[in-house]
């Protein structure tokens, strides 16, 4: 399904909440403008203190969710303290303002021709997928026949996030690596030992989480007629395609690599044209879409 | 340009570089504004001096791999490698937007050897809605070519000379920080017959990640760009402008009205702003109101009378 996407814009938004809702995770609210466009699943907004020379730039982060209120849009962001632009945001307190570019990139693509939709989240990777879930497939109520399954995994029980937002709305699988809840072991092979029961050519899956889930998650696909979606992260300067700084090696039918901007081409792109050899390690990035 | 648009309000902002007037000194940095269009969304292309684009190859180029910048100190560190579309999409694909907007496009060119140089200034002089040249011969971030051209005298002129004898469009060479005295390679590139340099490219820097004792970019080597490399810019632009004729236009790390008007003082004919266009990409309408502003509190009602007004008398 094609997904119209609005022009971005340049708003000052005012910081209404910001708890850290798990050690060293925050959830920011923000009320913007009304003429902020409606986001779609897996887009993304820059933020940036513009009160402080630094850091010098925005921080991509991924829309965990939006409503319109009085007036208002209402903008949720989920996000982990990584680097210095994190750690200035999760200082921030109600009423200081943050300069918000966005709604940016290409989210999602919603499928009406599937029977079950499989998210997979890794750490605050479950931001984008928990907007995907609500504003993509349980607001159309066309799409309420399909079978959706959250794989939600963490390094421990505490850092399981948006639970609150995911477990009543669709079928919940948790995975830890502590095993202090869940499925001990990687939120991959969880949903590797459950593949099975999706049948291949009726099943949608939607990934967001570290490098390694992304590459693990490319293996354990192997059945060509399931569908694929992953929502990358990488350092970005601009958000709107112009500094070509956050590339990502893809592939085309030929099997000829060229690079993409995963602020612009994505964030979100088919598992099966993403190079995962050529995905830099995890390093600390300091920011990232999450 | 139609001429009655340099006269905001009788301010007069117009500005000329060889042959080509542009309505103001404000210019965007090649790199740093895509092809243009990304950013008018947010801002009125219509009031920019000129758009210099992404430079350009004679081929298409991939650019290097991931990881490609990282933040420093008031500043950033590149190493996108020059990844661009080449000569010939760009004149197919992304000139006809260009052409629809009453601006000068300047076309940033880069080739490995000097006769790449001089075949893109040969395709390039016959198309339409190109206004000027902008010779890179000052990339970092590259293996063949780049600054390999920009840091010697001799073959930053053969570059130029190459490109000169192939259009009759403005030639504007961007050159390199990287340099023991720029202005020697100012002067030979001037010599050669170019209309105008530009100055600074990136400072070649480095930075490390201690936890993974790896190097934050993929290239290892980066060019920095950014308020931290303004004071430098500054310096080297107010040395070369002493030495030459023809007009220098300053770049590095202009981000606010200020910032321009400092490279203005200092004696640039125009300024090209960079990273500030990541920051905001409404940024040069913001610094071409500001030089406007400014002007006008301090009863100044022509450019020429603030380009090269430093005093340095004691």
């Amino acid at each position: 399904m094609k997904t119209a996407y609005k022009d971005p814009s340049m708003s000052i938004g005012e910081v209404i909440a910001n708890p850290e809702i798990a050690p060293d995770h925050f959830l920011l609210t923000l009320s913007l403008p009304s003429d902020f466009a409606t986001p779609q699943p897996g887009q993304f907004v820059m933020i940036r203190d513009s009160a402080q020379a630094e850091p010098l730039l925005p921080r991509p982060l991924s829309v965990y969710g939006f409503c319109r209120v009085g007036g208002r849009a209402i903008l949720d962001l989920l996000y982990r303290v990584t680097g210095r632009g994190t750690s200035l945001f999760s200082r921030m307190k109600p009423g200081a303002l943050l300069t918000v570019l966005g709604p940016l990139g290409r989210g999602f693509t919603l499928q009406r021709d599937v029977r079950n939709v499989v998210f997979l989240a890794g750490g605050v990777g479950v931001a984008p997928l928990t907007f995907l879930l609500h504003e993509g497939y349980l607001r159309d109520t066309s799409l309420q026949r399909i079978q959706i399954t959250a794989y939600v995994g963490a390094k421990t029980a505490e850092l399981l996030l948006s639970l609150d937002r995911v477990q009543n709305f669709c079928n919940l699988r948790t995975a830890t690596d502590d095993g202090s809840a869940g499925y001990h072991g990687l939120v991959t092979d969880f949903l590797r030992y459950e593949l099975g029961d999706y049948e291949p050519h009726v099943t949608m899956v939607y990934a967001c989480g570290p490098v390694a889930m992304i590459r693990s998650l490319g293996f354990i696909i192997q059945e060509p007629t399931i569908r694929c979606e992953v929502s990358l992260e990488e350092r970005m300067a601009c958000g709107i395609g112009a500094c070509l700084g956050c590339a990502v090696a893809v592939k085309d039918g030929q099997g000829k690599t060229s690079y993409r901007r995963v602020c612009h081409d994505g964030p979100v792109f088919d598992l099966r044209q993403i190079a995962l050899n050529t995905c830099p390690e995890e390093q600390d990035k300091g920011y990232g879409i999450q | 340009m139609e001429s009655n648009k340099e006269d905001i309000g009788h301010i007069a902002l117009g500005v000329r570089i060889g042959g080509l007037a542009l309505m103001n000194p404000v210019m965007t940095a090649s790199g740093t504004f895509g092809y243009g269009e990304e950013f008018a969304p947010f801002c009125d292309l219509n009031r920019l001096g000129a758009v210099v684009v992404k430079g350009l190859s004679l081929e298409p180029r991939m650019g290097n791999p991931a990881p490609r910048i990282m933040e420093t100190p008031c500043g950033m560190l590149n190493a996108v490698g020059l990844q661009n579309i080449g000569i010939r999409a760009f004149i197919n694909d992304k000139l006809p937007y260009l052409r629809q907007f009453d601006l000068a496009v300047i076309a940033n060119i880069f080739g490995e050897t000097v006769d790449e140089y001089r075949r893109i200034a040969e395709i390039l002089s016959g198309a339409d809605g190109v206004h000027g040249i902008e010779v890179n011969i000052s990339c970092p971030n590259v293996k063949k070519g780049g600054v390999a051209f920009g840091a010697k005298p001799d073959v930053a002129a053969d570059v130029t000379k190459k490109v000169r004898s192939e259009t009759d469009l403005p030639v504007i060479v961007k050159l390199t920080p990287n340099v023991t005295d720029i202005t020697e390679i100012a002067l030979a590139v001037e010599a050669a017959g170019a209309d105008a340099v530009s100055l600074i490219n990136t400072l070649t820097g480095m930075s490390v990640d201690i936890e993974r004792r790896r190097p934050h970019l993929a290239n290892i080597t980066g060019g920095l760009s950014g308020p931290a490399i303004k004071p430098v810019a500054l310096r080297m632009v107010w040395q070369t402008v002493r030495c030459l004729k023809i007009p220098v236009i300053g770049i590095g790390g202009i981000s606010t009205a200020a910032d321009a008007l400092e490279f203005l003082i200092a004696g640039a004919t125009a300024v090209e702003i960079g990273t500030a266009n990541f920051i905001d990409p409404a940024v040069t309408i913001g610094i071409l109101d500001g030089i406007e502003a400014y002007m006008i509190r301090h009863g100044i009602g022509r450019i020429d009378e603030l380009i090269g007004s430093l005093k340095t008398d004691p």
